[in-house]
C-alpha cells in the first residue's frame, strides 16, 4: 500500500497522521516549516481556552505520538509543488530547498490550516507603528514567558484594552466571517493577565461576545471572578497620546451613546483567522473548490465535513474554516478514517 | 456627523422666535458639541463589589431585562430610571455620567421584579441601592427624604428594640421641617389608640434585655459605617471625566 499523504503538521495533521499510523497505514507527513505543531507551536501559545490548560500539555502528546511512530515518514521544510490524480490516489512532487522527489500516495489529507490575520492591514489601529499595540501572537508569547510589559519601555501596563474582530467581520479587509476564537482567546488572555497581575485593569471592546456553547463559562468567570470589563463599541482608531507614551483608543461607547477617547498602556488586537498560505496553494494544486471566504469547501459540510467530494482527498482542521484545536483534532481522526477506507479499497 | 448624546437632541427644541416681525420659530440650538468620554475609573465598581449587597454587579452583561420590567417605567413612567444603565456606568467607570442620576437612583421601590428576572443572577435592586450609597457617601447625592426616614427609623428602633410609631412620626416631621395640623394629629392619634395600634410614652412596648443587644448592634453599625467610608478613596475631579 502506498503511503497516505498528510499535508500540514498542525493539530489536525498530527492527529490524522497518528490515527493513520494506528490503523496500520504507512503515512507520509509533509510540513513546510522546519518543525511540527503548526500555529500553536509557531507562536508559542500560552494557556488554551477555555480550560486554561498549558498549550504544551495538548501539543506535547500530539507531537510525541507522531515523532515516535515507525510507520510515519516525516518530511519537514518540504512542500508539495505538483499533484496529479492517478487511478488510485495521487502522484505528488515534494520539494525541499535543494531537492525534488516524486511519490505515489494512496490518499491525501489536507490539513493546511490557517494564518493569523496580518494586523498591519487594519492600519487605523497602528499595529507595527506603535510598539504597544500588539496582537494575539505576541500576547500569547508574552504570557508564555510570563512577562507582561510594554514593549516600548519595558514597564508594566496599568490598563490594557482588547479590541475584538480585527480582520474578522469586516468587509474592508474582505473578511466577513467570524473567527470564532477571538472572543474566547481575548477573554482568556484578559483572565491570564488578571490572574497574575490583579492591579492591571482589563477592558474588552466588543460588538458581540461569541463564546459559544460551553465556553460561555469562561466569559462569565472573567466578569465575576476576574473583574474583566466589557465595553460595547468598536474602536475606530488608535493614536498616540500627546506628549506621552500612552495610546488613545477612539471609539463610541454605544451604550453610553457618547464618543470615547480613552488612554491605555497597551492595546491587544484580536487578530482573526484566514485561510493559510498552504491552504490557498493546496486548493490550486488539488483543484479543490473554495468558498467565497477562501477556505476549502467540503462537498456536503453537514453530512461529512472531512470529505472533499474529490477521489481520495480529505480535509481536516482550519483549512475548511476557523476552528478550535479539539475540533481540528477530531477532524484529523475523521479524515484519517476516511482516507484509510479509501486507500485500502 | 459628530456623535452626540441622545438625551441632548431628543428634547423638544421647538422654540418660538420672531425677528423683525418674521416668525423664525423652529429647532434651534441643535449644533451641539459632542461630549467625549476621556477616562475610565474602576473605583466605583471596586467599591460596590466590595459591599455585601453589591457583589453581583460584575455579572451584568447589559441585556436590559431589569429595565424592561422595572415598575418605575411600567407603573410610574419614570424613564430616567434605568437600572441597566446605572450598572453599566458603575461597571465601566463613567462616574461623572453616573452622578447625573444621583437623586433619580433612589426612586427604586424595591419591587424586586428585576432580581426575579435577571438571567445572570444580578441582585439588581441591591446593586442599584449600593451604587446610590456610593454616590451619597462621595457627596454626589443629597440625602433624600427616604434616607432621612431610614435614619429616623433606625434610631427609633435602636432605642427600645421595638418601633414607637408616634415617636418616629414626630422625629421624621422634625427632620423634614413639616408640621401636621394639631387637629389632624389628634384625630389620627385617637383612632390609632382606639384600635390598639398606638404604643408610645407610658404605653410603649419594651424588649427584654435590649440594652445588651443594643450595644452589640450599635458596635456593628459603627463598624459597617467605618468600612463603607474607609474603602472610599478621595474623589479626584479628573476621574471618569469627559470634556
Amino acid at each position: 500500500m502506498n503511503p497516505v499523504l498528510v499535508l500540514g503538521g498542525g493539530p489536525a495533521g498530527l492527529s490524522a497522521a497518528a490515527e493513520l499510523a494506528a490503523l496500520g497505514a504507512p503515512t507520509l507527513l509533509v510540513e513546510r516549516e522546519s518543525y511540527l505543531g503548526g500555529n500553536p507551536q509557531r507562536w508559542h501559545y500560552s494557556l488554551l481556552a477555555p480550560d486554561l490548560r498549558p498549550a504544551q500539555e495538548v501539543m506535547g502528546p500530539l507531537l510525541s505520538r507522531v515523532e515516535n511512530h515507525p510507520s510515519i515518514e516525516r518530511r519537514l521544510s518540504t512542500s508539495v509543488v505538483r499533484a496529479e490524480l492517478r487511478p488510485k490516489g495521487y502522484q505528488v512532487v515534494l520539494k525541499t530547498q535543494d531537492s525534488t522527489e516524486t511519490r505515489d500516495v494512496s490518499a491525501v489529507v489536507l490539513a493546511t490550516g490557517f494564518d493569523h490575520f496580518d494586523s498591519r492591514r487594519k492600519y487605523e489601529y497602528g499595529y507595527g507603528r506603535y510598539p504597544d499595540v500588539l496582537d494575539f501572537k505576541e500576547v500569547e508569547q508574552m504570557l508564555h514567558e510570563d512577562r507582561v510589559v510594554r514593549p516600548s519601555d519595558g514597564k508594566p501596563p496599568r490598563r490594557i484594552a482588547w479590541i475584538l474582530c480585527v480582520g474578522s467581520r469586516d468587509v474592508q479587509v474582505g473578511n466577513p466571517w467570524c473567527c470564532r476564537m477571538g472572543c474566547v482567546v481575548s477573554i482568556k488572555q484578559a483572565v491570564e493577565v488578571r490572574q497574575r497581575h490583579p492591579e492591571i485593569d482589563a477592558y474588552v471592546y466588543y460588538m458581540d461576545i461569541r463564546t459559544y456553547g460551553l465556553w460561555e463559562d469562561l466569559y462569565w468567570k472573567s466578569m465575576q471572578e476576574y473583574g474583566v470589563k466589557f465595553v460595547r463599541g468598536r474602536i475606530g482608531a488608535v493614536t498616540l497620546a500627546e506628549g506621552g507614551s500612552r495610546l488613545i483608543a477612539t471609539g463610541e461607547d454605544t451604550i453610553l451613546s457618547r464618543p470615547t477617547e480613552v488612554p491605555f498602556d497597551m492595546i491587544v488586537l484580536a487578530s482573526g483567522m484566514e485561510p493559510g498560505t498552504g491552504t490557498k496553494e493546496a486548493a490550486t494544486l488539488f483543484g479543490v473548490p473554495v468558498g467565497p471566504e477562501g477556505f476549502l469547501t467540503p462537498r456536503v459540510s453537514d453530512l461529512n465535513p472531512v470529505d472533499s467530494g474529490l477521489p481520495g482527498l480529505f480535509f481536516a482542521g482550519a483549512a475548511t474554516g476557523p476552528k478550535a484545536i479539539p475540533d481540528a483534532v477530531t477532524e484529523g481522526m475523521g479524515a484519517a478514517l476516511r482516507a484509510f477506507q479509501y486507500a485500502r479499497l | 456627523m459628530p456623535i452626540v448624546e441622545k438625551s441632548l437632541v431628543e428634547v423638544d427644541r421647538k422654540e418660538h422666535l420672531e425677528v423683525e416681525g418674521i416668525d423664525v420659530s423652529g429647532d434651534w440650538n441643535t449644533f451641539l458639541r459632542s461630549r467625549v468620554q476621556t477616562d475610565l475609573d474602576v473605583r466605583v465598581v471596586d467599591w460596590v463589589k466590595g459591599q455585601p449587597q453589591g457583589e453581583t454587579i460584575s455579572r451584568c452583561w447589559q441585556c436590559g431585562t431589569c429595565t424592561a420590567g422595572c415598575c418605575m417605567h411600567t407603573d410610574y413612567g419614570l424613564t430616567d430610571f434605568n437600572p441597566r444603565y446605572f450598572i453599566y456606568l458603575a461597571q465601566v467607570g463613567y462616574e461623572e455620567e453616573l452622578r447625573r442620576y444621583a437623586s433619580t437612583i433612589w426612586r427604586c421601590v424595591s419591587c424586586n421584579k428585576c432580581v426575579e428576572r435577571c438571567p445572570k443572577g444580578v441582585k439588581v435592586e441591591e446593586v442599584v441601592h449600593t451604587i446610590g450609597t456610593y454616590l451619597t457617601l462621595t457627596g454626589a447625592a443629597a440625602e433624600s427624604p427616604a434616607d432621612r426616614f431610614d435614619r429616623a427609623y433606625t434610631e427609633n428602633l435602636l432605642a427600645r428594640g421595638v418601633l414607637d410609631e408616634a415617636a418616629l412620626f414626630r422625629t421624621y416631621e422634625r427632620l423634614e421641617g413639616r408640621k401636621t395640623p394639631a387637629k389632624k394629629l389628634l384625630s389620627m392619634g385617637l383612632s390609632l389608640l382606639r384600635t390598639g395600634r398606638l404604643h408610645t410614652g407610658p404605653l410603649a412596648h419594651r424588649t427584654r434585655g435590649w440594652r445588651r443587644m443594643r450595644t452589640v448592634l450599635e458596635a456593628q453599625l459603627a463598624e459597617d459605617e467605618r468600612r463603607r467610608k474607609g474603602a472610599l478613596a478621595p474623589a479626584t475631579p479628573a476621574a471618569g471625566g469627559n470634556r
